[in-house]
């Protein structure tokens, strides 16, 4: 469980969310929304200890992440970005085998058969295992968000973070990934995943938490969240709500 | 990969070790150098050549050609830019200008590899201060630093030579700068193996964050590395290694950049076999490479760099591009 007692965070002189308190449960899939530079990628580095909250404290199964090493968070915490970084000559599963980094001591140079296991769990799991042997580099941009994907799996912590895992995939890969991610939920794990689909967010996450104007507007269940005026305040924009079989959607109002 | 590789990339150097021991100026058959080698107290003129000429020079070129090529993979890693090799920590070009102008006040030659040593490091030194961001490194800035640095180096020891009134003094120079490891005995090697070692043990324990490093700082970070350690480590540990080489055997061009590359292919990017593979093969490639030197102009030597840049550069160049290439 992941507790936020009264969380500002910012980058060097600017404070971008102030005072977020909210609970994250096991098993939950929060999903964060909110327009362009409000903090959502901030928000989750934070989450991770990659980056100090300016007030207020985060707790992980009540201990603060400060208290925590950075090996014990990252045993605890996955955080999947789609930042690319040139990694030439690496095979796809030597890129998922980081993933495995916190659970070695220096000296452990091989990986252990546990070690296998998970990678060929986390390849599976994501549906690139014939790609395994592949180097990354001549991976598609949506074959690399799911090895990004795979590494954060193969940490096998109970709590993952992504940051926009759906950005560079297809509607189907994209589902794929989200139906994947509301599993890992289902199975116990805290899903927290950035997104800026709002239909896909209230399709697939438990809660919805929208960040807007330095707050967080709302942290509730989807249907509450897609409320016309909540979301015109974040992002500025009309929408129009729309009840569907599956729930409610969003629809940009702007006339042509 | 394949379990066998390693072993066979161990039984290729040491084979190499042993093609080395038969080359050199006097034609020594294989028996009486093995006779010498498990007699060491015999006397005699074979024993003396094996064990006070020979055997130093391989053992030193070894050291040598491991020692860059371990850098080389290191800085490769944590840069993620594979045109990088040792030297770009400034250590050569630091070294070579303290003994330019060194040799240019008549400075004394036993002095000139511990003076080589204590320049490179100090170079490395201030090199490392230049590219400090934070607590951390910045890989561009420490590409900028150590460009900058070598070229502000080079440039002295241009001027040494210019202002040498003396052949022999440009020629001393020229001999650091062309790498060779003529007239090096157990001596030089006893002074920088303390430097290697300590080496060696800062790359074992960068070791394990290297192949992290490689998929950016960023996400090195989320799997728990603390990525300023691992760049520290893996800086001080180039450094050493590299003035170690410089202070045994002057600048050995191309084996900090080729080698690495050379053994990814054979065993793949996973950094403690590929630290152990560069070690093995950066030793086999330099013992050949000294082994030829010396024999091929015998009495006299070619410098191994020189050499290396000849058989080397094309032979990475034919490597590089056929991977390039488009099946």
């Amino acid at each position: 469980m992941i507790a936020l007692e009264s969380v500002t965070i910012g980058v060097p002189n600017r404070t971008l969310v102030r005072e977020i308190d909210a609970i994250v449960k096991a098993g939950e899939f929060l999903a964060v929304l909110g327009p362009n530079g409000v903090g959502k990628t901030t928000f989750l580095r934070a989450l991770c200890g990659l980056q100090p909250v300016l007030a207020g404290r985060i707790l992980l199964d009540g201990m603060s992440l400060r208290e925590r090493s950075a090996l014990e968070r990252a045993r605890s915490i996955a955080y999947v970005t789609s930042d690319d970084a040139m990694i030439e000559t690496l095979r796809v599963r030597d890129v998922v085998a980081i993933g495995r980094y916190p659970h070695h001591r220096w000296w452990e140079w091989n990986p252990s058969p546990k070690d296998a296991d998970a990678i060929e769990r986390a390849l599976r799991a994501v549906n690139v295992l014939e790609q395994a042997d592949r180097l990354f580099t001549t991976l598609s941009s949506g074959e690399r968000q799911r090895v990004w994907i795979a590494l954060g799996l193969a940490q096998e912590t109970p709590v993952l973070l992504l940051d926009e895992p759906t950005s560079h995939l297809d509607v189907r890969v994209a589902h794929e990934i989200l139906a994947l991610l509301r599993g890992l939920a289902r199975a116990g794990r805290t899903i927290v995943c950035v997104l800026h689909d709002l239909n896909d967010a209230a399709a697939y996450a438990d809660r919805l938490m929208l960040l807007g104007c330095e707050r967080m507007l709302a942290c509730e269940r989807p249907d509450r969240v897609l409320q016309p005026q909540l979301i015109e305040r974040a992002y500025g924009i009309a929408v129009e709500r729309v009840e569907t079989a599956r729930g409610a959607r969003v629809f940009s109002a702007v006339d042509e | 990969m394949g379990a066998w590789r390693l072993p066979a990339i161990l039984a290729l150097s040491l084979c190499a070790c042993a093609a080395s021991l038969l080359a050199g100026g006097s034609a020594l058959a294989p028996n009486d150098i093995f006779a010498a080698l498990t007699h060491p107290r015999s006397g005699g003129d074979v024993a003396t050549i094996v064990w006070q000429l020979r055997l130093p020079r391989v053992a030193i070129s070894a050291t040598v050609g491991a020692s860059l090529s371990i850098g080389g993979a290191l800085l490769q890693g944590m840069l993620r830019n594979p045109l990088v090799d040792p030297y770009l920590t400034g250590v050569s070009a630091g070294a070579a200008a303290a003994i330019a102008l060194a040799v240019l006040v008549g400075v004394a030659a036993p002095i000139l590899p511990a003076l080589g040593f204590g320049a490179g490091l100090g170079t490395a030194v201030l090199v490392a201060a230049l590219a400090r961001r934070g607590s951390g490194i910045d890989p561009n800035r420490l590409i900028l630093a150590g460009i900058s640095i070598s070229a502000l180096f080079s440039a002295i020891v241009a001027f040494a030579i210019a202002r040498s009134n003396s052949l022999d003094a440009a020629q001393s120079i020229l001999a650091w700068l062309a790498g060779s490891m003529a007239g090096r005995g157990w001596g030089d090697l006893l002074f920088a193996l303390p430097y290697v070692f300590a080496g060696v043990l800062l790359a074992a324990l960068a070791a394990p964050a290297l192949d992290a490093l490689r998929v950016g700082d960023l996400r090195a970070r989320t799997v728990g590395v603390d990525v300023d350690r691992a760049q520290w480590l893996i800086l001080a540990s180039t450094s050493l290694l590299a003035a170690a080489s410089v202070a045994l055997a002057g600048m050995v061009g191309f084996v900090g950049l080729i080698v690495p590359h050379v053994a990814r292919r054979i065993v793949g990017s996973a950094a403690p076999v590929l630290l152990v593979a560069c070690a093995l093969l950066g030793a086999a490639l330099c013992t050949i490479a000294d082994a030829t030197a010396r024999s091929i102009v015998a009495p006299s030597e070619l410098p191994i760099g020189v050499l290396l840049a000849f058989v080397g550069v094309p032979a990475f160049l034919y490597l590089y591009l056929r991977e390039e290439r488009p099946a």
